[in-house]
C-alpha cells in the first residue's frame, strides 16, 4: 500500500463520513463564556488565595500550638525535676542533720564517760577513809602504850578500833597489840 | 498571502480593542476548525463543544498572539490541544480499555451492494485512524486530510520535520498493518 493509496483511502473515508454538524459559534457567546471564564479564574484565584491563606493560618496556628504545648511540657518537666531535686536535697539535708546530731550526742557521751571515768569510786574512798581512821586510832594507841606507858588508855583505843572497824586489818593489829599487852601483864 | 495580511489586520484590530474583529475570525475559520476537530476526534459528527472551546481559548489568548505564525496555524494548534483534552476527558469518563480495530475475518460478500462495501471499507479506515495513538493520528490528519504542508504540520505540532517524518512512517506502517485485509481485497 503506497502513500498515495493511503492518502486516497483516507480522503475517501473522510468524505464518506460527511461534514460535521454545523456549529454555531458567535462572538456574543464566546464573549459570555470568556466573561464567565475570567470570573471563574478571578474567583478561583481568590478562592485559592483565601484557601492558601487559611491553610497557612491554620498551619501557623497549629505550629504555634505545639510549640507552646512543647514549651509548657518542658516547663512542667523542669518543674518536676526541680521538685524531685528539692525532695532529694531535703532528704540529704535531713540525713546530714541526723548524722551531725548523732556525732554531737556521741561526743557528749564521750565527754560524760570521760568525766565519769574521772570520778573516784566512793566505796573505795570510804574504805580508804575507814582504813585511814583505823590506822590513826592504832597509831594513837601505840603512842599511848609504847611512848607514854598509858596502858589503860591504849587498851581502850585498841578496843575502839576492834569495835568500830572489826573487819579491818587494823582491827587485827589492835587484837595482836591487846594480846601482847595481856602477855606482858602475865 | 492576502488572507494572511487580512488575518494580521484582524488581530491588530482586536489588539486595539475592536472585538468585532473576532467575529470575522470566527466566520472565517469556524468551519475549518470544526472539520479539523471532527477528523482529529474520529469523525464523531458533533464537535460544537470543541469548536466553541477552541474559539474561547483563542478569544482569551488573542491579545498575547504576536503573529509569529499564521493565525490559521495558531488556531489549529489550539484545536489540537482542545481535541487532546477532550479525548483525555472522554477516556477518563468512559474508563474503557481501548479495543483493537476490528477487521472482519472474512472478505465482504462479493454479491453485496458495492455501496455497502465501500461504506464498510471506509468505516474500517476511519476506525484504523481512530485507533492510532494521538502522536501518529495528528500528523496523518494534518498531512493527508487537511493537506497542510510539512513545515506547517511540524509547526502546528511543535515538532521538527524529521520527527514528523518518523511519526508519519510509523503511522503508515500501522495503517498498512491494520488495513492489510483491504489491501488484499484491493488486489
Amino acid at each position: 500500500m503506497t502513500e498515495d493509496r493511503i492518502e486516497n483511502l483516507l480522503g475517501q473515508a473522510d468524505r464518506t463520513a460527511g461534514p460535521p454538524a454545523p456549529v454555531s459559534v458567535n462572538l456574543s457567546a464566546v464573549r459570555r463564556r470568556a466573561g464567565r471564564s475570567r470570573a471563574v479564574r478571578t474567583v478561583g484565584s481568590g478562592a485559592i488565595a483565601a484557601a492558601l491563606l487559611i491553610t497557612l493560618g491554620i498551619w501557623a496556628h497549629r505550629s504555634t500550638i505545639p510549640q507552646a504545648a512543647q514549651e509548657q511540657q518542658k516547663i512542667a518537666s523542669l518543674e518536676d525535676q526541680v521538685r524531685q531535686l528539692q525532695v532529694t536535697t531535703d532528704a540529704a539535708l535531713k540525713l546530714i542533720h541526723e548524722v551531725i546530731e548523732d556525732e554531737r550526742k556521741q561526743r557528749r557521751l564521750d565527754e560524760l564517760q570521760a568525766q565519769l571515768a574521772g570520778i573516784p569510786d566512793p566505796r573505795e574512798e570510804i574504805q580508804k577513809q575507814i582504813d585511814k581512821t583505823a590506822f590513826t586510832l592504832v597509831y594513837q594507841a601505840d603512842r599511848l602504850y609504847y611512848e607514854l606507858n598509858r596502858t589503860d588508855s591504849a587498851v581502850e583505843a585498841y578496843n575502839h578500833v576492834i569495835m568500830f572497824f572489826p573487819k579491818n586489818r587494823w582491827a587485827d593489829v589492835a587484837r595482836e597489840r591487846l594480846d601482847d599487852i595481856e602477855n606482858a601483864k602475865l | 498571502m492576502a488572507e494572511s495580511v487580512d488575518d494580521e489586520r484582524l488581530v491588530e484590530k482586536f489588539h486595539r480593542g475592536d472585538e468585532s474583529a473576532f467575529d470575522r475570525i470566527i466566520e472565517r475559520y469556524s468551519a475549518e476548525i470544526a472539520v479539523l476537530a471532527n477528523r482529529l476526534l474520529g469523525w464523531p459528527g458533533d464537535v460544537e463543544d470543541v469548536t466553541q472551546d477552541t474559539f474561547l481559548a483563542a478569544f482569551l489568548g488573542l491579545k498575547k498572539f504576536r503573529c509569529e505564525c499564521s493565525l490559521r496555524t495558531w488556531l489549529f494548534t489550539i484545536t489540537i490541544n482542545k481535541c487532546r483534552s477532550y479525548r483525555y476527558k472522554r477516556m477518563l469518563r468512559l474508563r474503557r480499555p481501548s479495543q483493537p480495530v476490528e477487521v472482519p475475518s472474512s472478505a465482504p460478500h462479493r454479491a453485496a451492494d458495492r455501496t455497502s462495501i465501500d461504506s464498510e471499507t471506509f468505516d474500517q479506515v476511519r476506525r484504523a485512524v481512530r485507533a492510532l495513538p494521538a502522536r501518529y493520528r495528528e500528523p496523518v490528519v494534518l498531512m493527508y486530510l487537511q493537506a497542510l504542508p510539512t513545515d506547517q504540520v511540524a509547526q502546528v505540532l511543535g515538532i521538527n520535520k524529521n520527527t514528523l517524518q518518523v511519526r508519519l512512517n510509523r503511522a503508515r506502517k500501522r495503517l498498512k498493518h491494520d488495513l492489510a485485509q483491504l489491501m488484499e481485497n484491493d488486489l
